[in-house]
């Protein structure tokens, strides 16, 4: 099993990926075919969703792309987890129909998108069994229904119908809370931080949000600033945040 | 006494005749009740100080569990009676309020057995959704083992059979029906056909079974597996895999396994 390397500059709080232990479930045949009974189909759900949260969570995968339409054609055979880090090129070796920089647009540092349509996750190889494009939506509107997903808004395709999605393993409000606490035990209340320095500063070294996405992270920081925690101002490149 | 009687005295006489006869009756009840009364109180000092005795190691050693209850089967006694219907305790029950037994016991063994049935009550329904309120006995007794802190002492399968017999008072659906060679606990009141159960048993051997399986091994026509199989799918107890090569194939969730060696292969 290949690992997330090489990424440029691993989160210093992640331990290095180690395999990832699947659950029981994920080698039981039928756990791949939507089951047709209602209290199955539930049960088969909240199984999904507790194993999407805790694969990313183990990855830090952030973003889970259903680009990929291609349904069941075979992923190539050498690449057991494609993840597209920040600077990553994974994409381009897997033609998918959109073109890699699609992808790519929607990668900023330190985040990592998986494409569903190639990821073990869904696909166990060794039963030869993989969750359709159509189920894996429904575990993530089971997710989303949980506060747990959110498909990412591109501006031109609704929300709800987006083929990149957030997993919140953490949602932007514990992220909050994550960055909150450690401007409470720094002492940094008053001060201003720009969110570079959040994310690749040596100050947050250590933090599990170093080298967060920047996506996220404002996310997490607009949370703060409706909380009147924090306030946000700059531009696109340069943003600054206060903590109060 | 004459052979007919003359005159009113004899309506005195068989009088007195019945009253002696009835006080000796009562003086011989009573002669009976005292014995019992220190049989019993004897077999409650002794039971209750055997209990006491070996109350700790009633609940850890599963062996001499099963021999305890083995022997109160013996003599008749339910050590998990829990209510004033258990044998001979007819009067005297209600007053004392629980079981018999418990008060003899200690609080040990009846203890053991609810907390157990507990935990069994707790793993049915968290399984039920994915199991349609069928699981095995095994699992359940792998599912608390794994639950209890270390050096707990081992559950058998025979102990969560009585655990589950426990919940019979409480007029609840738990029963333990047998499918082939294994035991399984029904969390929902509902019966299972023959040709269910038929089914179940096949599945015990890979897994699953198709309806092709079936009509081979079973000599089913194709509507009869069909609906046997849908029946089971539709209550929840088969998950139903249409990625199989060949055609559907019904799984029971006794299935999802830590250690998928069955997987190799497809």
């Amino acid at each position: 099993m290949s690992d997330l390397q090489p990424q440029p500059q691993p989160s210093s709080s992640s331990s290095p990926p180690s395999s990832f232990t699947f659950p029981p479930e994920y080698h039981f045949p039928p756990f791949f075919t939507r089951q047709r009974n209602l209290t199955t189909h539930h049960a088969q759900l909240v199984k999904w969703s507790n194993l999407v949260l805790s694969y990313c969570r183990h990855h830090r995968i952030l973003k889970l792309s259903m680009s990929g339409t291609s349904g069941f054609a075979m992923p190539s055979p050498n690449l057991t987890l494609p993840v597209v880090s920040s600077g990553g090129n994974s994409s381009s070796n897997n033609p998918g129909p959109y073109p890699p920089s699609l992808i790519l647009g929607e990668v900023t540092a330190g985040s990592s998108v998986v494409e569903v349509d190639t990821s073990e996750l869904f696909h166990n190889r060794k039963l030869n069994r993989r969750l359709a494009l159509a189920d894996i939506r429904s575990v993530i509107d089971f997710l989303r229904k949980d506060g747990r997903a959110e498909y990412v808004s591109t501006g031109k395709k609704e929300p709800s119908e987006g083929d990149l999605a957030w997993i919140y393993w953490r949602t932007p409000e514990e992220w909050a809370g994550l960055v909150e606490a450690w401007v409470d035990a720094t002492g940094q209340r008053g001060s201003v931080l720009t969110v570079y320095e959040l994310i690749e500063g040596d100050g947050t070294l250590g933090t599990e949000f170093h080298g967060l996405d920047q996506e996220l992270l404002l996310k997490a920081l607009n949370v703060l600033v409706k909380r009147g925690k924090a306030q946000i101002f700059g531009q696109e490149d340069s943003r600054g945040v206060k903590f109060f | 006494m004459s052979r007919r009687g003359v005159g009113l005295a004899a309506f005195d006489r068989s009088r007195i005749t019945s009253a002696q006869f009835a006080s000796h009756g009562s003086s011989l009840r009573s002669a009976n009740a005292a014995a019992l009364q220190t049989q019993l109180e004897v077999f409650r000092s002794l039971l209750q100080q055997f209990a006491q005795q070996h109350g700790r190691e009633i609940r850890s050693n599963p062996t001499f569990r099963a021999q305890f209850a083995r022997m109160c089967a013996a003599i008749g006694v339910d050590p998990l009676a829990s209510s004033g219907t258990g044998s001979g305790s007819g009067a005297g029950g209600g007053s004392l309020g629980g079981s018999v037994w418990s008060q003899l016991l200690g609080r040990t063994v009846n203890d053991f057995y609810f907390e157990l049935a507990v935990r069994v009550v707790e793993v049915c329904s968290e399984t039920r959704n994915e199991n349609g309120g069928l699981i095995e006995l095994r699992k359940v007794q792998e599912r608390i083992m794994k639950g209890r802190p270390e050096g707990a002492g081992e559950i058998t399968e025979d102990d969560i059979l009585r655990a589950v017999g426990t919940l019979k008072p409480l007029g609840s659906a738990y029963s333990i029906i047998k499918v082939g060679s294994k035991s399984y606990i029904r969390s929902i009141p509902k019966e299972l056909n023959t040709d269910q159960s038929a089914v179940l048993e096949a599945v015990q051997v890979l897994g699953y079974v198709s309806v092709s399986m079936l009509m081979v091994n079973l000599h089913w026509t194709r509507a009869r597996a069909q609906t046997a199989l849908e029946d089971l799918e539709g209550e929840g107890i088969l998950w139903v895999d249409k990625q199989a090569e060949e055609e559907w194939e019904y799984w029971s969730p006794s299935f999802i396994l830590e250690n998928p060696d069955f997987a190799v292969g497809g």
